[in-house]
């Protein structure tokens, strides 16, 4: 579990990022945060993994204090970042050097998830394209069965098989016992996967919701023109005509179009 | 509080065995090119001819120590690229989430780069030293080609490492007392933790910041005794720094000596500890 609260954080002083800042995340939910450039998303990350110490305010991520680095801590989260840079070695020679770190590391988790994302163990890190070290660095996150998962722009890189195969794993992967925060731009690639959404913008949370709730009071649908339709929350033109949200009124779910819903709420439309 | 929290046995020879499967060759290469190095220094200091029956330019102690002075620099270079895993932002991540404590990762480093670095330093220079004795010896003529006969061995004394220690016949260096000697072993320790935990005080422009520190040390030192020589030398004008300098202590030590010494026996004592601090805070 996740719980910030009234956090503060600037770079510059007179700039701050986050000012009151809280949140709380529980166990055993894949959270997507959203949110444009610069509102703070990789910060929030770097903050929830202790890669940086709030200024004020407090977090506790299953009861230990980030930044405090205490080994257990580290132990139980595994943050994949946007960027990442791996030793000259083999995907074999790095799993046993790092895999003996993670106390709770299931090698035969990795095996099946490195047949289905078809990697090769003997293969040199370095010698593999963008995609597959992605690939590999999910896997061997995933692997660490880690309390906490910290995934930044996880797709980023992933051709479009690679991108099914992820949302599949790491949907069949997480327990109940994991927290897994995904911050991403490509919203489509996690709408199916995630079951709360948190945006944040210019340091604060301007919404945050579970999926359930979401389709309990939305409704998402495509339609070939507006004429007719009433009390719609926002809408957006696409080659079959309007992607609108409506308010839900009957019993009927829809899935969410995540990137939609993103759209109404930074032009707050909702 | 959990001592756990700042060491695991379990988890140092990990982290240990992490470093060693990933840098494995990099150790190896290294080791490979000192042993290189080092033959190549001592051969090339030694001489190809000498005079027969003159003893006076013997490559002794004196010239031991001044290769291995040269040497010592290649262990410090080595010992400098400690904590690789500082160097990038994205590197730094990865090595600050790494699950071992700040403690077990500093200790890590000091005990490949600094104990087993210098051990290895200390056994290769022993062996190059003797080869190199050897490989010139078996060419070694006076400047008339003739044949030294059994006096041979005598031109290059076998090397110890007592040699380095010791009283010898050299003026230079025959005011060895425990003092200076143990200033000069502090010292080289401390310069040594300086380019050990260099990576951890700076993020960026480590090279010139390092150099502007160090010297600003020196200058440090002068400025102190510039402030001393107002209090106890009242005739002292100014920031006369050549006078403060000049100026001794009653056995004859001038007092840029004793800060030096000072410097030396006190830097080693809070560099590691301040590097430690450094890196637990250490942010992105």
């Amino acid at each position: 579990m996740i719980k910030i609260s009234n956090l503060s954080f600037y770079y510059k002083k007179k700039s701050p990022l986050f000012n009151d800042f809280s949140l709380e995340l529980e166990n055993g939910r894949i959270v997507g945060l959203l949110g444009k450039n610069g509102a703070g998303k990789s910060t929030l990350l770097n903050l929830i993994a202790g890669l940086s110490q709030p200024k004020e305010g407090s977090i506790a991520v299953n009861g230990f204090t980030p930044f405090d680095r205490n080994p257990n801590f580290l132990a139980d989260i595994y943050m994949v970042p946007e960027e990442f840079s791996f030793p000259h070695v083999s995907i074999a020679t790095y799993v046993k050097a790092f895999s003996p770190l993670y106390p709770s590391f299931d090698l035969e988790k990795m095996d099946s998830i490195f047949a289905e994302f078809e990697l090769n163990s003997s293969s040199n890190l370095n010698k593999l394209s963008h995609g597959q070290r992605k690939k590999f660095l999910i896997a061997f996150a995933l692997s660490t069965n880690c309390k906490v998962l910290v995934l930044d722009e996880p797709t980023n890189g992933l051709d479009i098989p690679s991108k099914s195969q992820f949302r599949k794993i790491l949907v069949s992967s997480v327990t109940d016992e994991q927290l897994v925060i995904i911050s991403t731009h490509q919203v489509k690639d996690i709408d199916t996967i995630i079951d709360k959404v948190v945006v944040i913008d210019e340091g604060a949370i301007i919404y945050q919701e579970n999926t359930e709730e979401i389709t309990q009071k939305l409704y998402f649908e495509t339609v070939a023109t507006l004429a007719g339709k009433e009390n719609v929350l926002h809408h957006e033109q696409c080659p079959m005509g309007h992607k609108i949200i409506v308010p839900a009124t009957t019993n009927e779910e829809s899935s969410v179009d995540l990137e939609l819903l993103f759209n109404a709420i930074i032009n707050k439309s909702i | 509080m959990n001592s756990n929290m700042f060491f695991s046995f379990n988890r140092f020879y990990l982290l240990l065995r992490n470093d060693m499967l990933l840098n494995h060759k990099k150790y190896l290469l290294t080791i490979a090119g000192a042993f290189i190095l080092g033959f190549i220094v001592l051969y090339t200091s030694m001489p190809g001819y000498v005079h027969k029956g003159d003893f006076r330019f013997v490559f002794d102690a004196q010239r031991y120590t001044t290769a291995f002075g040269m040497c010592l620099l290649g262990l410090l270079a080595f010992v400098g690229s400690a904590f690789s895993e500082l160097s990038t932002k994205i590197k730094t991540s990865n090595y600050l989430m790494l699950p071992a404590s700040t403690f077990e990762k500093i200790l890590s480093q000091f005990v490949i780069y600094v104990l087993a670095g210098s051990a290895i330093f200390v056994i290769v220079f022993w062996v190059d030293a003797h080869l190199a004795r050897y490989a010139i010896l078996s060419n070694l003529k006076s400047v008339y080609n003739e044949d030294l006969g059994p006096d041979k061995s005598k031109y290059i004394e076998v090397f110890k490492y007592s040699m380095l220690l010791i009283k010898n016949k050299y003026p230079a260096i025959s005011y060895w007392n425990w003092f200076e000697g143990l200033a000069i072993i502090f010292g080289m320790f401390s310069v040594g933790m300086y380019f050990f935990s260099v990576k951890i005080f700076f993020k960026k422009l480590r090279l010139i910041k390092s150099a502007i520190s160090l010297i600003a040390v020196v200058y440090l030192g002068a400025v102190v005794m510039t402030l001393l020589s107002h209090i106890f030398y009242p005739e002292t004008k100014g920031f006369d720094i050549s006078n403060a300098l000049d100026y001794k202590l009653p056995n004859g030590l001038f007092n840029f000596e004793m800060w030096l010494y000072l410097s030396a026996y006190c830097v080693s004592l809070f560099i590691i500890p301040f590097g430690y601090f450094k890196l637990k805070e250490k942010q992105l």
